[in-house]
């Protein structure tokens, strides 16, 4: 696998786990506003990038 | 006073009080099945309460219970797994019954709330809350997967 694929898959799979914990975000909060949907977006990435360090480790077992 | 406080009250007084006996006497397969099954009556009381006194943010320490609870009951199942292999607490027709009360408060709150955000918020913490006890009560009753311990 080249360096090209390899961090084409990271940034999908971090994207893909960044989607979901947005919307779980839109979902959980009581009123969407402006301020909810930037901090709701940061702390969604900061999440994905655990996430995907978490399966991958889970996954290096 | 209305039904979902009433639930709510009942469900505390009656189940919680058998909660505590259950987890402070007895034998341990007694005590952690007892333990596990008092997330998912604490978590259905939440929400309960939440709709009877009008304030969604008990929903959120419901979801919060919901995650954690049942985390801490696999803490329990990983730790004392040698004492749980000799005597395995089995009590299926118990859980299913604590099971069915939180998916029926879920479900009364959804029909309550109406479509949206909120009842999307209610249908994750019911599959939280429903999901957890079921692993729980597995691993407790099965024990968990013996991989070698790589730490020690």
């Amino acid at each position: 696998m080249t360096r090209r694929t390899t961090l084409i898959r990271a940034v999908s799979e971090v994207l893909a786990w960044w989607a979901a914990l947005a919307v779980l975000w839109l979902v959980f909060i009581t009123t969407v506003d402006a301020l909810e949907l930037v901090v709701g977006a940061g702390v969604a990435l900061v999440g994905a990038v655990a996430a995907r360090a978490a399966r991958r480790a889970v996954d290096a077992e | 006073m209305n039904g979902w406080t009433v639930t709510a009250t009942a469900a505390l007084a009656g189940g919680g009080a058998a909660v505590v006996w259950g987890v402070a006497t007895g034998p341990l397969r007694r005590r952690v099945i007892a333990q596990n099954l008092s997330t998912t009556l604490f978590c259905s009381a939440l929400l309960l309460l939440a709709q009877g006194y009008g304030r969604p943010s008990y929903v959120d320490i419901a979801l919060v219970l919901a995650l954690l609870g049942p985390v801490g009951t696999l803490v329990f199942a990983r730790l004392l797994a040698e004492d749980l292999d000799e005597d395995p607490p089995r009590a299926r027709a118990l859980t299913w019954r604590a099971v069915g009360f939180g998916a029926a408060v879920v479900l009364a709150a959804c029909v309550a709330t109406g479509p949206g955000r909120a009842m999307a918020k209610l249908l994750v913490t019911g599959a939280l809350l429903i999901g957890g006890t079921l692993v729980a009560s597995r691993a407790l009753a099965h024990g968990m997967p013996k991989g070698e311990d790589r730490h020690g």
